[in-house]
């Protein structure tokens, strides 16, 4: 038998099981004691002694949730940026061009300070193949995949508007970082090539 | 260290070899010219096709076999046999520099930047595989500049002064300038310390980069984004070739709406009007349909104007020959028997002058029109014919425009009314043995015009080798039109001038063409775009139809040629061709199944093309010049500013419309700048702001009438000059 690997908090019990027969004779009889061994009743037993006992081992959602790991594309966020908590997102439209399901889309002005601003922001998740490619490409780490995966609406099309994904700004504290996809590589700096400044 | 290569003249053709390959230049045409022609690529970025070389950028250099330096493709014309190299490694060096050198301290905002993904600089940073920079240069303070209309942001400008030779040489303000400075040169307007100019947005769209552009615009949408459509301008007869760039309007509206009007400026220049009058769709659906059914089947007259497609004039046409109404049209009937009483001494039906025409020559005569305001296009093409050529061009109009004053060489200054005189004149000039019966003392005397003018112009004819004759809407609206119209084709007959006869409104020759057209309208008359007992209209009125942005259709502009445009905003009522299907009892699907009807193609399939001149027999009639009127007291002229045309222009830009009179004018009037101000004129009442124009001279005053809604058509189609009793409004 092969040791499974347990991972994550959950408590797995591995659950043992017997090797299969292989000649004719051993297959002829196990048909023949579990025809007449009354297999059922056990099996019922520890279905009953089970549900008696209440020791569950299956994951209690949608109270628990599983982990997921840093690289999953779940529903998008929007971050902040975490010194001045001004928006990341500069309005450039590359998340929406590349968007491979079209299903970005953005509406910018120009602001009182002649600043490109963004003032919403959408996302069609039910056309939405969460692709990771608008996390890869955005230049300012402004949209990116969070953990959420799970999705509830009435009809196909639903949308996560620019207020749904932008960090709230007194959460601006608990914005992690994001590690994941489109994340820059541990080795970023080494990759940058320099450009001399005249001061 | 760059060397021009001499043009040595050998006969009209020069063979050479560019990359080893065969090719033939023409005589005057450039390196870089002919290797576009055969398809070899030499990048540049400062090349403009429609002005001279500018020569700032040396990216176009190229290596001639036995020529130690490389020379500027742009600038040099080849000579028989040389043999030119468009790309070696030292090349490959040399432009990389130049590409990183302009890369220096420009800011890195293309996410932001309005040009991003149109923008030459990334475009050629990433052809020359620039991935890092090796010079230095200490940053300044360059601060943004608002120019009205256009912003200049002196940190993105590559200073490659294509704005300033487009603006120079192709459209003739003169307004920007390179202030030169060294590392801290910038773009700056020349001689006042704001922009003061016609706002043709021309320099915005030959800016390579993001360092001047439209504030309107300005990060509301990326140049991939946006979807061309393409169309012929509808503000004018020239018709420009124009796109119209859509997209949604918002995330929330799917309706298409235009961002912004582009155009090929390496070969076209389109004005303001064109360029920022885009947003003039009619959102309303008002009316009831069966109802303009009902009206336009009961109409004894349909008024309309020149403002139509030929497929929408067709149709008019083609519902008054059912129902047996009147098709009333002052302005094309004006026009249509202009160009018939022109085709009996031209022997030609039509006139055979072009904008072309009017940019290769070397003589130009413009008459009756205030040719800056009236036709941009034609202003540009008198603009490139005086820096291409040198044209001597004569302005002859009673109305100085100081628009004109860096591009004309001589302004004849004609009585108002005498049109008849001048014209009768001029002809007489530049027809050699003309035989003319004039009494010259009593012309002469009576327009004002100096007998050393006209013969300044003999002088220069006599020598010049491509002329022509710009005729406007002055002549065309005049009480002697008729005569007029036969001297001038006199002209045209001698084929030593062309003549170009310039159409007051958008389609009116299409109209003129199409339909059978009279004069007065009787109740209960129908207007499309006019005012009548029922009006249909794109502005109002009583029953909503489509606009221009809004439709499919031709133009035939001042060309002659049949354009198209297309469906830019999408528009949700009835159209004329649904009105008519009705009244015609009729199935016609779209209305540009006309198309065919009209020129043979269907729509889709139709190329542009001319439309074909009648040759008849010509004559040499013409009345004689009887007394000329003399206009005394206040006078008016009708005349719109620049960036406005029509009630059209008007809904998309807004713009004011004061009564412009010059100083003079003002003393005469005892009216002060800012003086509120009421006349009529023609039966319409103004209340307008009197502003004293420097500009201005004489005392002849403007005004605008592109604001007087559905009734500027009307007005339009009279004799522009007009008496009026200014008082003013305590
Ligand atoms: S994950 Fe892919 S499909 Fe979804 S929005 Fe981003 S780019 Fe588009
Ligand atoms: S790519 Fe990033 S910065 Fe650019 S628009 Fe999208 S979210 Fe904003
Ligand atoms: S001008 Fe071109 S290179 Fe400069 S920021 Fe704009 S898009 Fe980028
Ligand atoms: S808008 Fe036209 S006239 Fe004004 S500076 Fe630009 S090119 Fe010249
Ligand atoms: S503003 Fe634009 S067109 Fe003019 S010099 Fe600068 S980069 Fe060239
Ligand atoms: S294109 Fe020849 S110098 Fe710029």
């Amino acid at each position: 038998m092969k040791e499974l690997e347990i991972r994550g908090s959950q408590n797995y019990v591995p659950v043992e099981i017997e090797d299969y027969p292989t000649s004719g004779w051993d297959k002829f009889t196990q048909v023949v004691k579990r025809t007449l061994k009354g297999e059922l009743f056990v099996g019922l037993w520890v279905v009953f002694r089970e549900m008696v006992k209440f020791d569950i081992h299956t994951l209690q959602y949608p109270e628990e949730v599983l982990p997921v790991s840093p690289r999953y594309r779940a529903v998008h966020k929007l971050l902040l940026l975490l010194e001045s908590g001004s928006e990341r997102c500069i309005g450039c439209g590359l998340c929406e061009k590349i968007c491979i399901a079209d299903c970005i889309r953005m509406d910018t002005k120009v602001d009182e300070n002649s600043r490109k601003e963004v003032t919403e922001y959408s996302i069609n998740l039910g056309r939405c193949i969460f692709c990771g490619y608008c996390a890869e490409v955005c230049p300012e780490l402004a949209i990116v995949h969070g953990p959420r995966y799970e999705n509830v609406s009435e009809q196909r099309a639903h949308f996560a508007l620019k207020d749904d994904m932008l960090t709230p700004i007194d959460m601006l504290k608990a914005q992690k970082e994001y590690p994941g996809f489109g994340a820059l590589s541990p080795n970023a700096d080494e990759l940058v090539k320099k450009t001399p400044l005249a001061y | 260290m760059y060397e021009m290569l001499l043009y040595l003249d050998g006969g009209n053709m020069i063979n050479f070899k560019i990359n080893g390959k065969d090719v033939v230049a023409q005589k005057g045409e450039t390196i870089l010219q002919v290797a576009r022609k055969e398809g070899i690529y030499i990048p540049t970025m400062c090349y403009l096709e429609k002005t001279t070389p500018i020569g700032s950028c040396r990216l176009c250099v190229v290596e001639v076999e036995g020529y130690d330096a490389p020379i500027l493709s742009c600038q040099s014309k080849p000579t028989d046999g040389i043999e030119v190299q468009t790309d070696s490694d030292e090349l490959f060096k040399h432009r990389k520099n130049i590409m990183e050198l302009y890369n220096v301290n420009h800011p890195l905002e293309c996410g932001v930047c309005d040009k991003s993904g149109a923008c030459d600089l990334q475009n050629k940073t990433l052809e020359f595989g620039l991935s890092c920079q090796s010079f230095t240069a200490k940053e300044q303070n360059r601060p943004k500049k608002d120019w009205g209309r256009i912003q200049y942001d002196e940190s993105l400008c590559i200073l490659c002064e294509k704005c300033v030779s487009t603006c120079n040489e192709a459209v003739g303000d003169d307004a920007i300038e390179l202030h030169f400075g060294g590392y801290s040169s910038s773009i700056v307007p020349k001689g006042s310390e704001t922009l003061d100019c016609t706002y043709c947005g021309e320099c915005i769209s030959v800016c390579p980069v993001g360092a001047l552009i439209s504030k309107d615009f300005k990060y509301t949408a990326n140049a991939w984004e946006l979807q061309k459509i393409p169309a012929s301008c509808s503000h004018c007869s020239a018709g420009c070739e124009i796109s119209y760039e859509v997209k949604h309007t918002s995330t929330e509206d799917q309706t298409q709406k235009i961002y912004r009007v582009t155009n090929d400026y390496e070969e076209n220049t389109v004005c303001g009007a064109g360029r920022f009058g885009f947003d003039f769709g009619n959102s309303e659906t008002k009316g009831d349909f069966s109802e303009a059914v009902e009206k336009l089947r009961n109409a004894k007259s349909i008024v309309f104007n020149s403002n139509i497609t030929n497929e929408e004039a067709k149709i008019l046409s083609e519902v008054s020959k059912k129902t047996g109404a009147k098709l009333v049209n002052r302005e094309a009937l004006n026009f249509q028997n202009f160009l018939k009483a022109f085709a009996v001494n031209a022997g030609e039906s039509l006139y055979n002058g072009t904008l072309e025409d009017v940019a290769d020559s070397n003589q130009v005569v413009v008459i009756g029109t205030k040719i800056s305001t009236d036709n941009p296009a034609v202003r540009y093409a008198l603009t490139q014919a005086f820096k291409r050529n040198r044209a001597f061009i004569s302005y002859l109009h009673p109305v100085y425009d100081s628009l004109l004053q860096n591009t004309i060489r001589q302004f004849i200054n004609y009585e108002v009314g005498t049109e008849e005189g001048v014209v009768a004149l001029l002809v007489d000039t530049i027809l050699e043995n003309s035989e003319l019966d004039l009494d010259i003392g009593y012309l002469s005397g009576e327009t004002n015009v100096g007998e050393e003018e006209l013969e300044q112009i003999a002088k220069i004819s006599k020598r010049a080798t491509k002329k022509t004759l710009v005729v406007g809407a002055d002549l065309i609206a005049h009480p002697k039109a008729e005569n007029i119209a036969k001297f001038l084709g006199l002209v045209q007959r001698t084929a030593l001038w062309k003549v170009l006869i310039v159409p007051p409104e958008t389609n009116s020759l299409g109209v003129a063409e199409i339909c059978e057209l009279s004069d007065e309208a009787v109740s209960p008359s129908v207007g499309y775009n006019m005012k009548a007992d029922f009006v249909i209209s794109a502005l109002g009125g009583d029953f909503s139809v489509p606009a221009l942005n809004q439709q499919e259709g031709t133009f035939v502009n001042l060309n002659r040629e049949v354009v198209k445009t297309h469906v830019a905003v999408p528009f949700e009522g009835r159209n004329l061709n649904e009105l008519a299907n009705k009244v015609l009892g009729s199935d016609v699907e779209n209305t540009i199944d006309y198309t065919k009807e009209l020129f043979g193609t269907h729509f889709d399939d139709l190329e542009i093309f001319h439309l074909e001149t009648e040759i008849t027999s010509p004559k040499a009639e013409v009345s004689e010049v009887e007394d000329l009127p003399t206009f005394d007291g206040t006078l008016i002229y009708l005349s719109n500013p620049h960036l406005q045309f029509s009630p059209f222009t008007e809904k998309a830009i807004s713009s004011e419309a004061p009564l412009l009179g010059s100083e003079q004018f003002a003393v005469a009037g005892k009216l002060s700048d800012g003086d509120e101000v009421e006349f009529e004129i023609l039966g319409e009442k103004f209340r307008r702001k009197f502003q004293i124009d420097r500009n201005l001279r004489g005392v002849i005053a403007l005004n605008p009438i592109f604001d007087m809604g559905l009734s500027a058509y009307s007005l339009s189609s009279n004799y522009r000059f007009q008496k009026a009793k200014i008082e003013k409004v305590k």
